[in-house]
């Protein structure tokens, strides 16, 4: 596989439509204006068609500048037409790999390859892409990736290569159909039931007065808002059918040391993470999903760019009875200790949790009273919303080591139990302000390497002694 | 209590710091003088012109005299073997740990505030994160660049 080699042509048709999507708005809005003027038409025309056959020629020339071969353990890009760019990525660097075939390229028998590295000089370069090859070189590289390390191995112990593989888990269609209800689209719902409400709330003071014209609007207002709601209706079912089409066939597997995800209906994944590379692993529990005991998992990988989380924060369970986890996942992630038993923070803590969420909704209550006078003193209710939210995140707190591991819980929106080796801890830091000094209380953060930046955990308001034990935990000074 | 770590940075800090708190009170005296002469030319009445003033002279005399010598106070930092250690904050005292294995490179910077005082900010990165230790002496600085680069040379492990 030494030979300079180019891609497909079909990866110039890609690279095309990806353009002509960046330019379809600048275009539209081009057209639409330019057409206004009588005289000016024709040279709009030839503006438009002019840009298209740029656009149609750096395609081409993309595709024709743009070659790739494997050379001594390394995967060699070369592309560019007056700025030639060379990649050299060594296997050995790689992060994770991403094999995925789209609609253009399925027809022909083609796969998009993605190799994440964890190098990060902007955003969106930690990556090289194979618009489109041909399966069997996808698998190729795969392999090469895996009998690098395999050979190590073999060297090391003299064992028999030999790969072996096992299926963790394969998504069902109940809980596919669960996932996909769940998932971001129920908010858009929620939101519309909330407006539709809040129209309803509305339109009653028009209703007392009995007139016909007031009565004409506010019954276009409840026609408005079933339009709308209608709408949001729609929305929700085509994201239900779209994450229902994205999630599908979900399976997780590990081949030797490597877990594989495979994914999608229309457009087939394959996502590849080698387990050393695996930085930390994070159970997520959303507010719809936590009271049907269900959590989803994710691990944080050092590949991917921050432009695209999807790489850098990688889904290995969708959605799975909370329980399960540990039962599921430990076998197969070596030295995770996927233990949901936690300390908790003491109990002198939730007056600081209860006080910084008033912090932020007392000035907003204050001005609500004020501008709204007889209906603004409801917003007093939120005073209360604040204090149940506070007194969640404060009973979700929680942290716990165990030789090697440090597990972090905590709530933003989403409660989040996060599991982090010692070494893949990039720095550990405790805060204490005065006020946490008089109750003896301080914050814990410890960040690990997430796409482009840090990620990992913090936990607010920990016994000072606690935090004390974790602090020595990730020294490394003997005393 | 953890032990504090021991290093603290050059004193020569107070002096820069002051420097640049007097140049932002500077400023802040100007918008203050602009307004009090906005609130003469328009009769505005005498209690706004004071607050203007008060607020103009409590911010010069925090961040020319006060945070100074408290940022100072608290700033420690201590390289060891296999770690750095940092201590730094005005209100919220936050401590923090750099394993060696973990730092990928060190950078030192200087300004022409620090050039003329021979100072300079060393910053440590890690994958993650960047750490900064301000106002270093500039000697000291280099050695320290020199001496955490040879010490995470060590421990050559992977992301």
């Amino acid at each position: 596989m030494s030979e300079p080699k180019r891609l497909h042509p079909i990866a110039a048709v890609v690279n095309m439509l990806r353009q002509l999507k960046e330019l379809i708005v600048p275009l539209i809005v081009f057209v639409v204006f330019g057409s206004s003027g009588d005289g000016g038409n024709q040279f709009y025309l030839i503006a438009v068609a002019g840009g298209l056959f740029l656009v149609f020629i750096s395609g081409i020339i993309f595709w024709y500048r743009f070659t790739y071969r494997v050379e001594d353990g390394e995967l060699r890009i070369e592309h560019g037409l007056f700025v030639r760019k060379k990649r050299y990525i060594p296997f050995e660097r790689i992060q994770s790999l991403d094999v995925s075939e789209g609609i253009l390229q399925r027809p022909f028998g083609l796969v998009k390859v993605k190799v994440e590295t964890a190098g990060g000089a902007g955003a969106g370069e930690a990556e090289a892409v194979l618009t489109a090859i041909r399966k069997n070189e996808a698998n190729e590289i795969h392999d090469l990736l895996v009998k690098l390390k395999k050979s190590t191995h073999a060297v090391e112990e003299g064992e028999q290569i030999d790969s072996k593989e096992t299926v963790i888990y394969k998504i069902s269609f109940s809980e596919l159909l669960l996932l996909a209800s769940t998932s971001g689209g129920v908010g858009v719902v929620i939101s519309a039931v909330f407006a539709f409400f809040l129209q309803f709330e509305e339109f009653i003071p028009f209703d007392r007065v009995f007139n016909e014209v007031e009565q004409f609007i506010s019954s276009g207002l409840v026609f408005i808002s079933i339009i709308i709601f209608l709408g949001f209706l729609l929305a929700w079912v085509i994201s239900v059918v779209g994450s229902m089409l994205k999630y599908a066939d979900f399976t997780l597997k590990r081949v030797d040391d490597d877990l594989i995800i495979t994914r999608g209906l229309l457009e087939k994944r394959q996502f590849t993470i080698p387990l050393k590379r695996i930085q930390a692993v994070r159970v997520s529990e959303n507010l719809l999903r936590q009271p049907l005991g269900m959590a989803s998992v994710f691990v944080d990988s050092a590949g991917g760019s921050a432009l695209n989380e999807e790489s850098s924060k990688v889904l290995i369970l969708p959605i799975i009875k909370k329980q399960k986890i540990t039962r599921l996942l430990e076998p197969y992630l070596d030295d995770y200790q996927l233990n949901f038993e936690l300390h908790a923070v003491p109990s002198r803590a939730y007056i600081r949790y209860l006080l910084k969420g008033w912090f932020i909704a007392i000035p907003i209550v204050l001005v609500v009273v004020f501008l709204f006078r007889p209906w603004g003193y409801f917003s007093v209710a939120l005073l209360v919303a604040s204090a149940l939210w506070s007194w969640l995140k404060y009973r979700d707190a929680g942290w716990r080591l165990h030789d090697g591991l440090l597990t972090l819980r905590f709530r933003t929106l989403v409660k989040n139990t996060v599991f982090m080796k010692r070494e893949k801890v990039q720095s550990l830091t405790i805060k204490q302000s005065h006020f946490q000094t008089q109750k003896s209380l301080a914050t814990i953060d410890a960040v690990v390497k997430s796409g482009h930046g840090g990620s990992g955990g913090k936990v607010y308001d920990l016994d000072w002694e606690d935090t004390k034990k974790i602090y020595d935990w990730f020294s490394r000074e003997e005393d | 209590m953890i032990p504090e770590p021991q290093t603290r940075i050059s004193e020569r800090a107070l002096v820069v710091w002051r420097i640049s708190g007097g140049i932002s009170s500077l400023i802040i005296w100007l918008m203050a003088g602009g307004m009090i002469t906005l609130g003469v030319i328009f009769d505005w009445p005498y209690w706004i012109i004071g607050v203007i003033f008060f607020i103009a002279l409590t911010y010069s005399y925090v961040m020319i005299l006060l945070l100074p010598k408290l940022r100072w106070k608290r700033w420690r930092y201590e390289v060891r073997e296999q770690e750095i250690e940092l201590q730094h904050g005005v209100l919220i005292i936050k401590r923090t740990l750099i394993p060696m294995i973990r730092v990928q490179h060190v950078d030192t910077q200087q300004g022409p505030l620090l050039r003329k005082y021979q100072l300079s900010t060393v910053m440590i990165s890690t994958a993650a994160t960047v750490h900064e230790i301000p106002a270093l002496d500039m000697h000291e600085a280099e050695e320290l660049r020199r001496s955490i680069s040879s010490l995470a040379r060590v421990a050559d492990e992977d992301v």
